[in-house]
């Protein structure tokens, strides 16, 4: 391999247009930064023409359904809770105020933004339907100005208490707080209509708390403040990084390369993929923390072992070379494997998810190309005189043993206690694997934000008082294959949603949501036509009733609709009176209690049949919520499988041998399991963010037990003896990976700090995934390798084809096939059983290739030949 | 100003106009208290009664429609004063035979009488009439684009005088009573007919008009045949279409609460 020794010799060598060079491109592609398109939102985590997505904007549409503002107003201080006159006058100003969040939109012509005024219930928004004189019926405005009274207050509190429509929703079960619904005509204006709420809020005195929340806020806040999030930490978390590498290596100038190489990479990356004109989008933003641990580990790797190496006397660039000469293979085999596991994530069937591999595994590339050219040539750049008193050789012999010391206690422990560190390792794992059995996946984009922040609180306290915040629709309508025979029989037909059955079976669902306590509040036509029918009556609550007769119904339906708010019937219905809309809200937005309401729907449509076949669809963005995330998690999860074998293909490939490639793998599997497995164990939910940063796990582990095991390797050929080459492991190399470990772990701390749950996830990950490979690494490996010496170091095979070893070919063969199916799964929606029978078929094949290819005239000819080194 | 509405504005009477037609500008009146007072007189107190087929289309954002067709019947207690409305429903097909009936009063102080027939239901209801600008059976035109506005509940002003209309502001007594801010009215110079009907908001955003779209002389009546009412803020609009428009057909006393019912004859056509 003199493609190394050159690399090094260029590099010190031409160390000025190196530098030159890594400059120009860096500027380059950060110019093309402001360019940059930001998309926060979540939804776009499915494409557009997902069949959810489309029959969410259909439901929209038809509907005339918004993504809702939820503002909650509290007086805990007044005995009449937010009924008086000066609570409600804030109200009635609130209400006005945001009437006039509306814009003209720039981008379509004749096309206002912003709040659906017509559309915003609030107490001066909505009628009230009552009793006028006797026998008389009486519509009127709930609240047409704020009351001068208190008895004009809890009057208006006891009218909207009064209707069922309002209780729960507008008004909380207890009769105290309100709640606005501010509709929207793009929800990513949440952030700014949430804004502009929150500074004309901060104008009024008084008692009341507002709060704030539902999820297009959430979602559009998250999407701000994750950027501004990311401009604090990802700066802080280098810093910290910095420090630890000065404690470390105690050289200023020299410490400062790792910071160039994470910052050149990042940036570089960042303006690349801005520049072929991708969205930075939730995932992708997440990019620059994937790519600076990944891009100073190597860097670090460098620096140790040029701290340990470096001596007066063979001078700097003698040094580097001897550097480079030991780590250029490692690296680039990190590199290559990272790269090709982050790369893979582009077979995932999810937009975000594509860019976000393609891009890491580009900055990885990057930031290798980089470390091999620039660290030597800034070595270079460094004067001679600036490195005095540097390097192992010049720190005091006591300092320099503490590290020393504990690691070479640990390396003589793993050789003779082997066997009870594997058993050890193996219990663990299997506790852990039992812990993975037991992993919850669930999301609430709500909880990405801490338990202090406003949002987060409104959730929580206007999920207390109300029916909830979180939104989902229902969707019925009659199935399409029943309804031509229906029209066929009778040509006189009724519209179906003014039939009586219809709206009892509507109204026997909505019981038994509320029953099952997972649905807090749901409006439908059946509560409108039971509502005017119990005040066309009498007002008596006896009748709260759906009356007899279909006419009956629609005229009912065409009494409310002579109120001053007649189109918020065709919320619930269509003109046609064909589609009925239930709105539920529910108190929590976390995925599994979305999907046990649609189990719970699903099983009343088994257990009771309607009058005729339905068919019925959900949306809301509590439902959508639940569909991305599961196929970002569950989709996430095979996308990692399948990295996770790639980087096994490579690792064997690499290393010319399927075992090795399973030694390999063991840190990034055991950190992988365990890590899943006290999540497990612990209960905490497996959400997006955990879904995505198991991904880094590929970037760490496979760098340490490549690291470890291509020296071991090296170490090997040369003394013969693993016994001799684990001192030397447990020396320097295993210092780099201590310090490694140590610095990216700490140096993500800060992270801890952050009031985004998503960021402090990363903190803890990093944290983990560091202290876990690099302990599996430096115990397990070595144990591992212990016993196994004798097949791994067994005298060099002549092999040069891999064709020609039938074991690894088998192997490898496997391995691909499962990744192959993996991928059809994710793409093709075949069943897995299906896909089973294709490897059941396949394999014994690939067996046949296998056998024919090892046994080819080429390698017998080729083990004829004799002993041939390979490298 | 009251006028407008469509629906009365059908019933006005020409007589002692020229009609519409009349290339000469006519003479410039100046008091504007006298240009409304008549245009009300002229769109809601034309004959002694009459009698309408009205067929509405309402048309939503996305352009689905929804109709509503009904007979409607009026008579004048007095010209200017008090009057009385039945309105029978023919379309659609499931609020058939529902019957409203409307006592109108002049006083500013005293509130209209509704009453409402449901045979669904087979009920008759009072309906208590606080406040006007509800929706009439769900279209963009307000109970109130029906009956018409007192006058007395606006102070008017002119704009302008054009070559064919004056243009009047009518600004609220009591704002409070009602959604809008103000709003404007155009009234034929020749027929006193009104036009179009600007309504703004609080904020004096435009939000609502009504046209008078087709205006026919039956009976030697200028008559509107053809309204248009556009909400600005939903993207909504109804249209009204009159047919069979007959003026003074000597209708009794239907107006009562016996004939809720058991609608006369003239209503059932």
């Amino acid at each position: 391999m003199d493609f190394k020794r050159a690399t090094a010799d260029y590099s010190v060598k031409h160390y000025k247009l190196v530098a030159a060079v890594m400059m120009v491109f860096t500027l380059a592609t950060a110019s093309l930064i402001p360019l940059i398109k930001v998309d926060t939102d979540p939804e776009n985590m499915l494409s557009p023409d997902e069949s959810v997505r489309l029959f969410h904007n259909q439901a929209k549409a038809e509907f005339s359904l918004y993504d809702i503002v939820v503002v909650g107003i509290v007086n805990n201080k007044n005995p009449d809770g937010v009924f008086n006159p000066q609570s409600l006058s804030r109200i009635y100003e609130l209400t006005e105020f945001a009437r006039t969040l509306t814009w003209s939109s720039e981008k379509e012509e004749n096309r206002q933004i912003g709040v659906v005024g017509v559309d915003i219930l609030a107490p001066s928004t909505v009628d009230h339907i009552g009793q006028g004189g006797p026998g008389e019926i009486k519509f009127e405005w709930l609240m047409t100005r704020p009351p001068d009274t208190r008895d004009e207050a809890i009057e208006i509190r006891n009218k909207a208490m009064s209707n069922p429509l309002l209780k729960g929703t507008l008004v909380s079960e207890d009769g105290r707080a309100v709640c606005l619904y501010l509709p929207l005509t793009d929800k990513d204006l949440s952030y700014r209509i949430y804004t502009l709420l929150r500074d004309k809020i901060a104008t009024f005195g008084g008692d009341e708390q507002y709060y704030i929340t539902g999820l297009p806020v959430a979602e559009d806040t998250f999407g701000v403040e994750m950027f501004i999030q990311m401009a604090i930490s990802a700066p802080l978390a280098m810093l910290v990084v910095f420090l630890l590498m000065l404690f470390f290596f105690r050289k200023l100038l020299l410490v400062v390369s790792p910071m160039i190489i994470a910052i050149v990479s990042v940036i570089s990356t960042m303006g690349l993929l801005i520049g072929f004109g991708f969205p930075v989008h939730i995932m992708s933003s997440m990019i620059p923390i994937f790519l600076m641990p990944i891009s100073v580990v190597d860097s670090v790797h460098i620096l140790s072992e040029f701290f340990e190496l470096y001596t007066r006397e063979k001078g700097r660039d003698g040094t580097i070379k001897e550097v480079m000469g030991h780590l250029f293979t490692p690296m680039l085999y990190t590199s290559l494997t990272t790269a090709a596991g982050f790369a893979s994530l582009a077979l995932t069937p999810i937009p975000p998810v594509q860019v976000f591999g393609v891009f890491v595994a580009v900055g990885v590339m990057i930031a290798w190309v980089f470390t091999v050219t620039f660290v030597p040539a800034y070595v270079m750049l460094i004067s001679e005189k600036s490195l005095e008193n540097f390097g192992q050789a010049a720190v005091h012999v006591e300092k320099q043993s503490r590290l020393a010391k504990i690691l070479r206690t640990t390396g003589q422990f793993t050789y003779t206690g082997a066997k009870p560190i594997l058993a050890v390792a193996a219990l663990i794992t299997a506790v852990a694997v039992y812990g993975i059995t037991r992993i919850q996946v669930n999301d609430n984009p709500v909880k990405w934000f801490s338990k202090r922040h406003p949002i987060r609180q409104a959730d929580i306290e206007l999920n207390k008082h109300f029916g909830g915040t979180y939104m989902a629709y229902l969707v019925l309508e009659q199935s399409p294959e029943s309804k031509t025979n229906i029209t066929d029989e009778s040509e006189d037909a009724e519209s179906l949603f003014t039939k009586p059955e219809m709206l009892e079976y509507v109204s026997k669902l909505q019981d038994y949501l509320k029953q099952s306590g997972l649905v807090g509040k749901s409006n439908s036509v059946a509560d409108v036509v039971k509502k005017v029918h119990q005040e066309l009556i009498d007002g008596k609550p006896e009748n709260y009733i759906i009356p007899r007769t279909a006419p009956a119904v629609a005229q009912c339906l065409m009494q409310f609709q002579s109120s001053h708010n007649p189109d918020d019937l065709w919320h619930l219905v269509t003109y046609d009176y064909d589609k009925a809309n239930i709105w539920l809200q529910l108190t929590s937005g976390d995925n599994q209690d979305m999907e046990k309401v649609v189990r719970t729907v699903d099983t009343f449509f088994t257990q009771n049949k309607p009058l005729v076949p339905l068919t019925y669809n959900w949306a809301g963005l509590t439902y959508i919520n639940t569909v991305w995330q599961d196929k970002m998690v569950f989709g996430m999860l095979q996308s990692f499988l399948g990295s996770f074998l790639i980087v096994f293909i490579m690792m064997a490939v690499l290393f010319r041998s399927a075992l090795w490639g399973l030694i390999c793998m063991v840190p990034l599997t055991l950190t992988i399991v365990l890590i899943y497995g006290v999540i497990g164990l612990a209960g905490k939910d497996y959400d997006m963010p955990v879904a995505v940063l198991s991904a880094l796990t590929l970037g760490m582990a496979v760098d340490f037990a490549i690291h470890f095991l291509e020296r071991a390797r090296v170490s090997c050929d040369r003394t013969g003896s693993w016994q001799t080459s684990a001192g030397e492991m447990f020396a320097e190399p295993a210092r780099a990976i201590t310090r490694n470990v140590l610095v990216i772990a700490i140096g993500f701390l800060p992270l801890l700090a952050a009031p985004l749950v998503p960021y402090k996830t990363v903190g803890v990950f990093m944290c983990v995934i560091m202290a876990l490979s690099g302990i599996v690494t430096l115990i397990v490996l070595p144990a591992i390798i212990k016993l196994t010496e004798k097949t791994l170091f067994k005298p060099k095979q002549t092999v040069v084809s891999p064709g020609c070893n039938c074991g690894f070919c088998l192997i490898i063969s496997a391995a691909t096939v499962v990744l192959v199916a993996l991928n059809l799964h994710q793409y093709w929606h075949l069943g897995l059983t299906r896909l089973t029978w294709l490897s059941i078929i396949t394999i014994p094949v690939m067996v046949l290739v296998c056998g024919v290819m090892s046994r080819r005239q080429v390698c017998k000819n080729i083990s004829k030949e004799g002993k041939r080194g390979v490298k | 100003m009251k006028l407008l509405t469509v629906v009365t504005i059908i019933f006005i009477s020409s007589s002692a106009l020229i009609a519409a037609d009349d290339p000469n500008t006519p003479e410039k009146i100046t008091d504007v208290n006298i240009i409304v007072s008549k245009a009300n007189i002229m769109a809601y107190y034309q004959g002694d009664d009459g009698k309408a087929r009205v067929k509405m289309t309402i048309t939503d954002r996305r352009g689905q429609t929804r109709n509503r067709e009904f007979i409607i019947l009026r008579k004048d207690v007095e010209d200017g004063g008090d009057q009385n409305y039945y309105v029978y429903f023919l379309k659609p097909a499931d609020v058939r035979e529902m019957v409203f009936i409307v006592h109108k009063h002049a006083d500013i102080n005293r509130d209209d009488d509704r009453w409402l027939y449901l045979p669904g239901l087979d009920l008759v209801k009072r309906i208590a009439a606080g406040d006007k600008r509800t929706s009439f059976v769900g279209s963009d035109f307000l109970y109130e684009d029906v009956s018409g506005r007192n006058l007395e509940e606006d102070t008017h002003e002119f704009i302008e005088t054009t070559e064919q209309y004056y243009v009047i502001k009518n600004i609220p007594k009591k704002p409070e009573t009602v959604e809008f801010g103000y709003f404007t009215v155009a009234i034929d110079r020749c027929n006193f007919v009104p036009m179009k009907m600007e309504f703004y908001d609080r904020n004096s955003k435009l939000y609502r008009v009504i046209e008078s779209q087709k205006v026919e002389t039956i009976q030697g009546f200028p008559t509107v045949v053809k309204s248009l009412v556009s909400d600005l803020n939903t993207g909504s609009k109804t249209e009204m279409e009159f047919s069979g428009v007959q003026y003074n057909i000597g209708l009794g006393d239907v107006f009562t609460e016996r004939y809720l019912r058991r609608p006369p004859d003239e209503a059932r056509k």
